[in-house]
C-alpha cells in the first residue's frame, strides 16, 4: 500500500520537472508570438465596436454594432467579400490543377529535371512586389510583352489597356498569384506522389486499367487527403494577398480588384477609419476560420465515402 | 510497346518545355526590359531576342539619389532579414526540441495553434501594432520590423525544425543522457550539429520570408526614415521609366535567387520532411 502510493507521487514529480523544462524552452517563443498576435487580436476586436480617434490614438466612443451594420449595408463591402471568395477559389483551383500536373511531370524521369525544378521553385522566392511589377510589365498598355505577342500574331488589332478593365484586371492579379503559388504546392504534391504505394498502380496495370482509369480510380482518391488541405491553405493564402493588388491596380479600376484584405487596408490606412477596418478584419477572420475548419469536416466525409483504407 | 514508350517520352519533353516557358517567360521579359534601351522597349516591333544590350538602367538605379533608394534598401533589408532569421532560430530551436522530444503538456494544441496563427490575415494584427508603435514612437526603426517579422515567421520555423528533429535517431540522445549530459548539453553538442540541414533550411525560409515582406514595412515605416528593398522597388513604380523599374526588380531578386539556386535541395527537403510523417 505504501509502495503503491509512493510510486505515483515519485513519477509525477519526475514528470513535472521535465514539464517545467519543456515549458521553459518553448516559453520565449510563445510569449513573443502570443503578445504579437493575441494583444492585437483583442485590440482589434474591441475597436471593431468603437469609433477610434487616429490623431489622439484613443477610443472616441463605443457604438455597438454600428461598424458591422455599416459594412453589411455597404454594397462596396459585400461585393468585396464576394469578389474575395471568387478570387480565392479561382486561385486555389487553378494552382491545384497546374501544380498537380507539374508534380506528375516531375515524378517522371527526364533529362534536365533538376534544372526545371529550380525554375519551378524560383517564383516562390520572388517578392510579390517584384511579381507585381513583372506582371504589370507583361500586361503593360504600351510596352507589354503580351500586347507585342498578340499584336504580332494578329490576335489583337491594337494595343490593349489590360488593367483598365476591372474584370480583366482581377484575373491578371489572379494569374500573378497563381504563378507565385505554383512552386510550393507542386513540391507538396510531388512529395505526396512519391509516398504513394507503387503496388496499386502495378496491379491496376496488370488488370488492364488504362491511364485515365488509373488516374481517376487510384491516383486521385489516394492523393485526396493531400489535395484537400493544400487546396484550403491556398484559399486562405489567396484571401490574404495584398502586395500584387497594391502594386498592380491599388484596388481599382472602380474598386473592381478590391478584395476584402485590400478593403481593410484602405479603411485603416487611407480613410483612417480604424473601427470599421477592424470590423471588416473580423469578417475576414471569420471567413478564414470557416475555411480552416473545412478539413476536419471533409476528413469526416472522406472517411465515410472512402473509408476502410 | 516501344512506340508507346517513345510517345510518352515525347509528351514528357513537350510538357516540360511548356512548363518551363510558362514559369520562366515572365522573368525573361523582366530581364529583357532591364537590359534594353527605353525607346526599344516602347516600340511596337518588340523582339523577344535583344539586339542591343545596355546596363545603364542598373547603373541609374544604384545611384544613391535614385527614387527607389535601393542601396539603403538593400542594406536595411539584409540587416532585418539576417536579424529576423537569427531571432527565429534562437527562439525556435529550443521550442522545436521541446515540442519534438520533451514531455510537454498539450503539445498538439500548442503546435496546432502556432501553425494556424500563420494562416490568419496579417492585417488583423497590423492595425493595433501600428497604433502601439506610433504611440511609443517606435515606428520607422529596424526593430519595429524585425520583431514583428520574427513573430510572423517563428511558427513556421518551429514547424520546420520540429519535423527535422523528429527524423533524428533518438538513440544518440538516450546514450548521451545515460552518460550524464544535461538537456542543454544535448541540445547544443548533439542535436545542433546533427540538425545542420534543418537549421540551414529554416534560416533560408526565414530570410526569404522577411526579404519579401511588403505590407508590414509599408505601414510601419510611414515616415520613410528607413526603407526596405520591397518598398524601394515599389517606389520605383511611381516613376514611369520602365527599364529602371525592371532593373530595380532584378536587383531585388538577386539575393533570394542565389539562395534558391544554391540551397534548393534544402527547400525541397523541408517539404519532404514536413509532409512524410
Amino acid at each position: 500500500m505504501t509502495d503503491h502510493s509512493k510510486h505515483p507521487s515519485n513519477l509525477s514529480f519526475k514528470f513535472s520537472r521535465e514539464n517545467i523544462l519543456a515549458f521553459s524552452l518553448i516559453l520565449p517563443s510563445l510569449i513573443l508570438v502570443f503578445i504579437t498576435y493575441l494583444y492585437p487580436a483583442i485590440f482589434t476586436f474591441i475597436i471593431s465596436f468603437a469609433e477610434y480617434d487616429i490623431v489622439r490614438l484613443k477610443i472616441k466612443k463605443f457604438i455597438q454594432f454600428k461598424n458591422f451594420e455599416f459594412l453589411i449595408n455597404n454594397s462596396f463591402f459585400t461585393s468585396a467579400v464576394l469578389r474575395t471568395i471568387y478570387f480565392g477559389l479561382l486561385i486555389c483551383l487553378f494552382t491545384s490543377i497546374f501544380s498537380f500536373l507539374i508534380a506528375l511531370l516531375l515524378n517522371e524521369k527526364f533529362i534536365g529535371k533538376a534544372f526545371l525544378r529550380v525554375m519551378i521553385v524560383l517564383p516562390w522566392a520572388v517578392p510579390s512586389v517584384v511579381s507585381g511589377v513583372l506582371w504589370g510589365q507583361m500586361f503593360h498598355a504600351d510596352t507589354g510583352f503580351l500586347n507585342a505577342l498578340f499584336y504580332q500574331l494578329g490576335v489583337i488589332s491594337s494595343y490593349k489597356i489590360w488593367l483598365a478593365d476591372p474584370l480583366i484586371a482581377l484575373h491578371i492579379i489572379a494569374i500573378a498569384e497563381i504563378w507565385k503559388a505554383i512552386p510550393f504546392m507542386t513540391l507538396f504534391f510531388l512529395s505526396g506522389l512519391q509516398s504513394l504505394p507503387s503496388e496499386a498502380f502495378e496491379a491496376a496495370a496488370v488488370d488492364g486499367a488504362n491511364v485515365f482509369q488509373r488516374f481517376f480510380y487510384i491516383l486521385f482518391p489516394l492523393m485526396l487527403p493531400i489535395v484537400i488541405p493544400l487546396f484550403l491553405i491556398q484559399f486562405v493564402l489567396a484571401m490574404k494577398s495584398f502586395d500584387t493588388i497594391f502594386v498592380l491596380t491599388r484596388g481599382g479600376p472602380g474598386g473592381g480588384t478590391t478584395t476584402l484584405n485590400y478593403f481593410i487596408y484602405q479603411e485603416a490606412f487611407e480613410t483612417f477609419n480604424l473601427g470599421r477596418a477592424s470590423a471588416a478584419a473580423y469578417v475576414l477572420l471569420i471567413i478564414t476560420l470557416a475555411v480552416v475548419l473545412i478539413p476536419s469536416i471533409s476528413r469526416y466525409v472522406v472517411k465515410i465515402f472512402w473509408g476502410n483504407k | 510497346m516501344r512506340t508507346n514508350l517513345l510517345l510518352k517520352k515525347f509528351f514528357i519533353y513537350v510538357f516540360a518545355f511548356i512548363v518551363f516557358l510558362i514559369m520562366f517567360f515572365p522573368l525573361y521579359g523582366l530581364i529583357l526590359t532591364s537590359i534594353q534601351p527605353e525607346n526599344i522597349i516602347r516600340s511596337r516591333n518588340l523582339s523577344f531576342f535583344p539586339k542591343e544590350i545596355i546596363f545603364s538602367h542598373f547603373a541609374e538605379v544604384l545611384k544613391p539619389d535614385h527614387i527607389s533608394n535601393l542601396y539603403v534598401g538593400m542594406k536595411n533589408s539584409l540587416i532585418i532579414s539576417i536579424l529576423t532569421s537569427f531571432l527565429c532560430l534562437i527562439l525556435g530551436f529550443p521550442a522545436a526540441y521541446s515540442l519534438s522530444r520533451l514531455n510537454l503538456p498539450a503539445k498538439n494544441i500548442i503546435l496546432g495553434s502556432l501553425i494556424s496563427i500563420y494562416f490568419l490575415p496579417t492585417i488583423l494584427f497590423v492595425i493595433p501594432l501600428f497604433v502601439i508603435l506610433v504611440s511609443y514612437q517606435l515606428d520607422d526603426t529596424i526593430l519595429s520590423l524585425a520583431v514583428p517579422y520574427t513573430a510572423f515567421i517563428l511558427p513556421f520555423v518551429i514547424w520546420i525544425l520540429k519535423s527535422f528533429i523528429d527524423k533524428l535517431p533518438i538513440e544518440v540522445e538516450e546514450a548521451a543522457k545515460i552518460d550524464g549530459c544535461s538537456t542543454f548539453q544535448i541540445l547544443f553538442y548533439i542535436i545542433f550539429p546533427l540538425l545542420r540541414p534543418g537549421i540551414i533550411a529554416a534560416f533560408i525560409f526565414a530570410f526569404i520570408l522577411s526579404w519579401v515582406e511588403f505590407l508590414t514595412p509599408l505601414i510601419f515605416t510611414n515616415n520613410l526614415k528607413i526603407s526596405t528593398v520591397a518598398l524601394g522597388l515599389f517606389r520605383s513604380t511611381i516613376d514611369i521609366k520602365i527599364g529602371q523599374q525592371a532593373a530595380a526588380a532584378i536587383i531585388t531578386l538577386i539575393p533570394v535567387t542565389i539562395l534558391m539556386i544554391f540551397f534548393q535541395q534544402y527547400i525541397t527537403k523541408v517539404v519532404l520532411t514536413g509532409s512524410n510523417k
